[in-house]
């Protein structure tokens, strides 16, 4: 059985995804990247192994996510793509005429509009992380509570109160206070994910135009209050594709495979092994001109495999080969 | 008395020339880094623009070398650059510099009261030697800038990456030794020719982007991450009006006689904008409504983080009639190379297949059209 592999490293969470010859999901997986990509990359992969058929054979590699060079280097990718792209590739997959993909991330949300099949416009949050995973899962623990029963408990809510989204910091106040004069959790819980989905629409998406049909994809898609929040705001349906907090690695596992096809030569995959090798990452200050980058390199068995991290490409040419 | 002016591009190289013929003593500060940007920064207003914490940086260690007297552009009606030297002034008091910062008015735009004021650092020095330096020093530019638009064109399409900036480099410091109009002559001939013989890929018709904004995070490729060569490397080409050689053109020469470059892009700009917000936001509307009827693929449009005349174009770009994309890129000290690259990638793949969209479509209006003739 032929397959073609993505895999999408983000800040918070690594998933890989693997599909058929008829780019159909024959198994997939989702693990927190907990600060360690190399590892969960590794993981992921011999648990998707796990899944797959005995005679499978990988065709082609995509990787994806923050640490898409990282992650390309250790599994040998065919191809290397930035999540905005891996994302608007997977929504037109599942939903051809789709027309907005809004994706909330660990640490990043972003708004893709597309026209005719085509991405015509883009944003993504810069400086601010409000509104992204990592802050509702904060929040959950600062309630003692999982973000499952977040989700759950929000749509309990009755008349959710104003809270302020502007900024996590002001966010984070504002519900305290508004738990200490004693509004009900759920209604707090719920008046933040208003707040998000407020936050979210005045920054990311301004000045975009947002038509439907709209796919709502990412780990945040998975919390019902936020998605009734925007169904609310947006005063139209969402759609929430079925694998959609593995979407970015699908997203990857497509572009692969539509690669491989363009060029028939074979595919650069160092194979499933690469789940038991050690790899070493270290780093060093540059000192060749005053910007002093630093420069992280990536190693197995004393052989530098890869640099990046510099202004110039100063190391990333010694190092190629 | 010292002169030193702060970086932008490859302006040193020119003003070196000048100071030097006019036997002036000078210093160059070292070229933009972090150091610079770190040590502009720690004296700086947090919310003022990369244009100044650069500029302070280049400034105070202009004055660490002992210069006295720091010419700074500035003047009226721009943007918040007419407070800059003033306030630069001060800093520069506070940690102990007695150096004084000379404004070079760039918004009078007057050859002649730029020239009085060059004759006046230069401890009156003829008119004759004022000219013929002066000469010298813009037929440098001029040829700085040949170069760079050659390797605008090289960059996209070289086989191996990173040939035509080399090439490059070593022009800059070749015409910056060049002592006379001959030798001068020779060097961009040969680089010239060298560019042009740089091995190429076959794939023809790369993408094209028009590169828009801010005047000098767009010379000043340290404050814009190189956003020129990480396009180049994804096979994009790229053009801009703004150079300092048309703008020395325009400002010194053909404005006073009444020609104006950017009348063009304020009467394009005027159905979405019709006054003056500062800076290039009035021009950035109108290149964006231009080059949209052009053949480009896209716009790259660089502004400054806090930049007021930039912000107000970017707000107003999406809603004029003319489609083209177009992506904003904030320049900032705190702005990471890692996410600028994530949105110059999708841009690319965004402009890739928009364009693939349009030629299939094309085919099938030219095939349909072929069938009716039928």
């Amino acid at each position: 059985m032929e397959a073609y592999l993505g895999i999408d490293v983000g800040s918070v969470t690594t998933k890989v995804a693997a599909l058929d010859v008829n780019d159909e999901l024959i198994a997939d997986f989702y693990l927190p990247t907990q600060g360690q990509p190399i590892v969960k990359v590794q993981q992921g992969l011999a648990e998707v192994r796990r899944h797959l058929p005995a005679d499978v054979e990988i065709r082609g590699v995509g990787t994806t996510g923050s640490a898409r060079y990282l992650a390309g280097t250790i599994v040998g990718a065919d191809l290397i793509k930035n999540e905005i792209t891996s994302h608007a590739v997977a929504a037109l997959h599942y939903i051809p005429d789709v027309q907005t993909v809004l994706e909330i991330g660990g640490q990043d949300s972003k708004i893709i509009i597309i026209r005719d099949g085509v991405v015509t416009d883009f944003g993504m949050n810069t400086v601010c992380a409000a509104g992204t995973g990592s802050f509702l899962d904060h929040q959950a623990l600062r309630l003692n509570m999982g973000i499952e029963d977040f989700s759950h408990k929000s749509l309990d809510s009755e008349t959710p109160v104003r809270i302020a989204g502007r900024c996590t910091v002001f966010a984070e106040s504002d519900m305290i206070h508004k738990q200490q004069v004693g509004h009900r959790i759920e209604d707090i819980l719920y008046g933040l994910c208003q707040a998000l989905v407020r936050n979210y629409l005045n920054n990311i998406a301004s000045g975009k135009e947002i038509r439907p049909p709209i796919v709502f994809q990412g780990g945040v898609a998975f919390n019902q209050g936020i998605v009734k929040a925007f169904r609310e705001e947006l005063k139209t349906d969402i759609i929430i594709p079925p694998h959609h907090e593995v979407m970015g690695a699908i997203g990857a596992a497509l572009l692969a495979h539509e690669e491989m096809a363009d060029h028939s030569d074979s595919t650069k995959f160092r194979g499933f092994g690469i789940s038991d090798i050690q790899y070493r990452t270290s780093s060093f200050e540059c000192k060749a001109c005053p910007n002093l980058c630093e420069i992280a390199q990536l190693a197995t068995n004393g052989k530098v495999l890869a640099r990046w991290g510099g202004r110039c490409d100063m190391w990333e040419r010694t190092s190629a080969g | 008395m010292r002169i030193g002016m702060p970086h932008m591009g490859n302006l040193h190289i020119t003003l070196k020339t000048l100071f030097e013929r006019l036997g002036v003593d000078y210093v160059i500060p070292p070229s933009n880094s972090q150091r610079t940007l770190s040590l502009g920064a720690k004296y700086s207003p947090e919310g003022l623009c990369i244009p100044f914490k650069l500029t302070l940086g280049n400034l105070i260690e202009c004055a660490a070398m002992g210069a006295d007297t720091l010419l700074m552009p500035g003047g009226n009606g721009i943007c918040r650059l007419g407070y800059y030297a003033k306030v630069q002034q001060q800093v520069l008091r506070e940690i102990g510099y007695n150096a004084e910062i000379v404004e070079l008015g760039v918004s009078e735009r007057k050859l002649i009261g730029f020239m009085q004021m060059i004759k006046r650092l230069s401890n009156d020095a003829s008119w004759y030697r004022l000219i013929t330096s002066f000469r010298f020093a813009l037929a440098k530019l001029h040829a700085l800038d040949a170069i760079e638009r050659s390797v605008q064109k090289v960059r996209p399409a070289e086989q191996v990456k990173g040939a035509a900036q080399e090439l490059y480099t070593s022009a800059i410091e070749a015409i910056d030794g060049a002592n006379d109009y001959a030798s001068l002559k020779k060097i961009k001939k040969s680089y010239l020719a060298q560019l042009d013989a740089v091995p190429r890929q076959s794939r023809a018709n790369p993408l094209k982007v028009r590169v828009i904004g801010e005047f000098y995070v767009v010379l000043e490729p340290f404050s814009n991450l190189d956003v020129e060569v990480e396009l180049g490397k994804l096979g994009v080409e790229v053009r801009r009006t703004t150079f300092i050689s048309e703008w020395t053109k325009f400002s010194l020469f053909l404005n006073p006689l009444g020609i104006n470059e950017k009348e063009r892009y304020q009467r394009a700009a005027m159905p979405y904008l019709k006054h003056d917000v500062g800076g290039e936001g009035w021009e950035s509307v109108g290149e964006k409504v231009l080059h949209a009827g052009e053949d480009y693929d896209g716009i790259i449009h660089l502004a400054p983080f806090t930049c007021m005349p930039e912000i107000v174009a970017q707000n107003i770009m999406p809603t004029t009639q003319e489609d083209i994309p177009v992506l904003t890129i904030l320049c900032d000290e705190q702005m990471g190379k890692a996410g600028m690259l994530t949105r110059l990638e999708a841009f690319v793949d965004l402009l890739e297949r928009r364009r693939r969209a349009r030629l299939a479509c094309n085919n099938v209006r030219r095939a349909y059209g072929s069938l009716l003739r039928d």
